[in-house]
């Protein structure tokens, strides 16, 4: 694996011959760098149509980290109205953000099934740690979130008493010290 | 006033084409996301970038695809031999317009959708060229923040006295009175991002005036782009270690 380093501007490649990836940019038809790193070619997928190989850079900082459309996000609720949860976005992927970024789950989000029939506060309350999946970059204000999948929804969440409660089923945790149930919509942990 | 000796010596004993000397450093301030001095001469700025992140006042956003730019230039009350500045004086909100301008033709917004990055300049020192040593700055402050740009803009300014062009002038020869062209270029893509003129030029003296200009800037080019690998180079040998 050859291995250079460059700096943003340096041509590291030709369109016709490899795809650009991370920290590499197109221009007419030669690659250039965008990031300082070193040069790495990455080997296409065995499935993707595009058989070019990929040129990427890989720069020593770790930020430029914001929730895309498709990335897997763990938050905080913030507040809970009749159509929607706002959620304050802590992480994406497995690495914390510098700083929160805002984003929704509207009603027809929070499952897949009966979405009309979603009842706000019996799947969220303000405080909730939940993974949620990006939609979409939403309007200025805040990101769209999805947790419309097994594996989403509430991941931590405390009881009336203040313990972090234990989840039951999809729909229900309790609370290890006073034996009350809380509905939610609970995440699917483990395989 | 002689700014140009017979034997070809400029003031401070430089040639015609000579850039005073340049001193380089990145990740001076620890909290910024990236950060860089950036002295050339006695001139002395200093650069702090944060960035990309959550978009602060939604107002200012015009462009919801791409990243918004802001950028601040100030000077420090003590940055020149007469303690000066009110702040927001018509020069630095020029300088913060122009430097913005340059600095977002070079980053790859369109990468970062609902977010902004700030650049903040201060001049510690100024001795002529602060705007070009600003920009210098701010490119390496981006880089150190591992900030996608489509090349290293930089900046250098030329001049011309006693019928010579003079490439980076300091404070003495910029106030002289003739003209001072700044120019700003992305040098691997060869395209000019910067060019502002003061006084008056015949259009051939321009052309050369630029040129030397433009040649500066790829001197500075090859000097930021040692600076960022030497940087490299040591942040791998510590991971290593």
């Amino acid at each position: 694996m050859t291995t250079e380093l460059v700096t943003p501007g340096d041509v590291i490649g030709k369109a016709s011959e490899l795809k650009a990836g991370k920290g590499a940019y197109v221009n007419d038809t030669t690659i250039y760098a965008s990031l300082t790193g070193t040069r790495r070619i990455v080997s296409p997928l065995p499935e993707s149509l595009d058989q070019r190989a990929i040129v990427e850079v890989t720069g020593h900082k770790a930020h430029a980290l914001i929730p895309e459309p498709g990335s897997v996000v763990i938050g905080r609720v913030t507040k809970v109205m009749a159509r929607m949860a706002s959620v304050d976005i802590l992480c994406v992927g497995s690495k914390a953000v510098y700083e929160k970024f805002p984003g929704i789950i509207r009603q027809q989000d929070v499952r897949a099934t009966e979405i009309d029939k979603v009842d706000m506060h019996l799947s969220y309350h303000a405080g909730d740690i939940v993974r949620a999946m990006v939609l979409s970059l939403g309007d200025a204000r805040a990101y769209y979130l999805s947790t419309a999948k097994n594996e989403l929804g509430v991941v931590s969440a405390e009881s009336a008493a203040g313990e972090t409660m234990v989840p039951i089923s999809w729909t229900e945790m309790q609370c290890p010290l006073s034996g009350q149930t809380e509905q939610r919509k609970v995440a699917k942990v483990g395989s | 006033m002689e700014y140009v000796n017979p034997e070809g010596l400029r003031l401070d004993g430089r040639r015609f084409n000579e850039m005073r000397q340049i001193v380089a450093e990145i990740g001076v301030v620890s909290k910024a996301d990236g950060s860089a001095v950036f002295e050339m001469g006695n001139t002395k700025v200093i650069a702090a970038v944060y960035g990309p992140r959550e978009i602060q006042n939604k107002s200012l956003q015009k462009n919801n695809d791409h990243a918004l730019v802001l950028c601040e230039y100030s000077m420090a009350h003590f940055s020149t031999g007469d303690r000066r500045r009110q702040k927001n004086d018509r020069r630095s909100t020029e300088l913060s317009l122009v430097i913005r301008q340059t600095m977002e033709a070079c980053i790859l917004t369109e990468l970062m959708p609902h977010s902004q990055i700030d650049i903040f300049l201060q001049v510690l020192q100024a001795d002529g060229g602060t705007r070009s040593a600003c920009i210098n700055a701010a490119t390496l402050a981006l880089a150190d923040a591992g900030i996608p740009m489509r090349d290293l803009a930089v900046s250098c300014s030329a001049g011309y006295l006693n019928s010579t062009p003079l490439l980076d002038l300091n404070y003495v020869e910029d106030s002289a009175g003739g003209a001072d062209v700044t120019v700003g270029v992305l040098p691997k893509l060869d395209k000019v991002t910067l060019l502002q003129m003061d006084a008056k030029l015949p259009m051939e003296t321009f052309e050369t005036v630029f040129a030397l200009a433009t040649e500066g800037c790829k001197a500075i080019a090859e000097r930021i782009r040692e600076v960022l690998e030497e940087n490299t180079k040591q942040l791998e040998y510590r991971r290593a270690a």
